[in-house]
């Protein structure tokens, strides 16, 4: 049970991280750069509108002990580490867009992981599906996020052996690990104590506090960083030629 | 509940590391000159002294004047950080996050130095932080004029 100070701190975090997601999306907007990262702006529209309208929307209808809100998060959660999974596959490319025989291999793996993964999550919510809210549940998500959490790592050392000078993905994958790391431990540490009190108070307030992390980060990466310039466009090539002639 | 015990003490060790990536991301940032020089010099800050003798000779100064001299830098920069031409007088969200760093990494090199063990990289990171503070202070404090002088112009001439 939260007391009414713990209440207010996790409804802030999550009112922040509403904030943030929506902050992101404006950003994004004002500056062009969604065309650029058209990836990460429909992540992030999915995420304020299933985590910030639809999880508030459920929570104010049925209530936060009902069934119907129980559901409507945790399938939410899957949707979106889904989400999430198919926005690590858009940095794969990325990372490797001067490396086509590479990112051939890349791509047919990432589609072969997605499909094994959204296969295994479908037969595992179909057949536990009456007993959802068990053990099952939590394992599963943490399986979910440390497989998320363990394709991004590979992203990481993909970048740094590659020594691909691109800051900005840099930071989005640093955000995406906070979260994925964070969620992963979280979700592993209430399996372990089987929904102890101080592990629900840690998952209440440690994982709204992840998303926020990643959050920040990314508006960071999204302010601080100069967008890129695509290679063969003019505008690249006309800075390339003044900077020759510098 | 073997596997859940590893999924803890991976994904934990994971966090820290991308905690640390995104530091290093933000210290790696490019400023358009190097501030720092005139805030050093204006406020008599020692941490380049300490990266040369490191870099020149391999190993820190003697380690209880390493420790203070590095404090000392890091309670004038977050001080001017918060005070000097800083309209808002309250740090950033990366400012907080590398604050934050800072101190974790000092008390790394705290431990370094009771286990015996190499002090010089930790001591490296830790005036890379101070560098950076001081390259913000100084890029803040260049925008502000003082009639044709900047103000870190007007500093060195006190």
């Amino acid at each position: 049970m939260l007391h009414s100070g713990d209440k207010l701190l996790s409804y802030g975090l999550e009112y922040a991280g509403c904030g943030m997601e929506a902050l992101i999306c404006f950003l994004l907007a004002r500056e062009g750069r969604w065309r650029h990262l058209k990836g990460l702006y429909l992540y992030v529209a999915g995420l304020f509108l299933l985590d910030g309208v639809g999880r508030s929307a459920a929570l104010n209808y049925f209530g936060q002990r009902s069934r119907q809100y129980a559901y409507f998060y945790w399938l939410t959660d899957v949707l979106l580490a889904l989400g999430a999974f198919l926005l690590i596959c858009g940095f794969f490319r990325r990372a490797s867009a001067k490396e086509e025989k590479f990112w051939s291999v890349v791509r047919t793996l990432l589609v072969f992981v997605f499909i094994l993964v959204v296969g295994m999550t479908g037969l595992s919510l179909s057949r536990n599906y009456s007993h959802l809210f068990s053990k099952f549940i939590v394992e599963f998500s943490q399986n979910l996020y440390f497989t998320c959490l363990v394709l991004n790592t590979l992203l990481y050392v993909m970048i740094q052996q590659l020594a691909i000078d691109d800051e900005e993905l840099g930071l989005l994958v640093c955000g995406l690990g906070v979260q994925f790391a964070g969620g992963a431990a979280v979700l592993a540490l209430y399996h372990l104590t089987l929904g102890e009190n101080f592990a629900r108070l840690i998952f209440n307030f440690f994982n709204p506090a992840c998303t926020l992390g990643m959050l920040l980060t990314w508006i960071y990466a999204i302010v601080k960083t100069p967008e890129p310039i695509p290679v063969g466009s003019r505008s690249g090539k006309a800075a390339l030629v003044e900077a020759v002639a510098e | 509940m073997i596997m859940a015990a590893l999924v803890l003490m991976i994904s934990t060790g994971l966090f820290f590391f991308y905690l640390q990536a995104v530091c290093q991301k933000i210290l790696r940032r490019q400023f358009s000159q190097e501030f720092f020089t005139s805030i050093v010099n204006a406020n008599r800050l020692e941490f380049p002294s300490v990266r040369k003798a490191i870099e020149d000779f391999g190993s820190p100064v003697e380690y209880s004047r390493l420790t203070l001299t590095l404090k000392c830098d890091f309670l004038a920069l977050t001080y001017l950080l918060k005070n000097a031409a800083n309209v808002n007088q309250r740090y950033s969200y990366e400012e907080r996050l590398l604050i934050v760093y800072f101190r974790v990494v000092f008390t790394t090199l705290m431990m370094c130095h009771w286990l015996k063990l190499r002090e010089a990289p930790v001591a490296l990171k830790l005036t890379a932080i101070l560098e950076y503070f001081a390259n913000v202070v100084g890029e803040r404090v260049n925008t502000v004029r003082f009639g044709n002088l900047t103000a870190s112009d007007y500093l060195l001439n006190l």
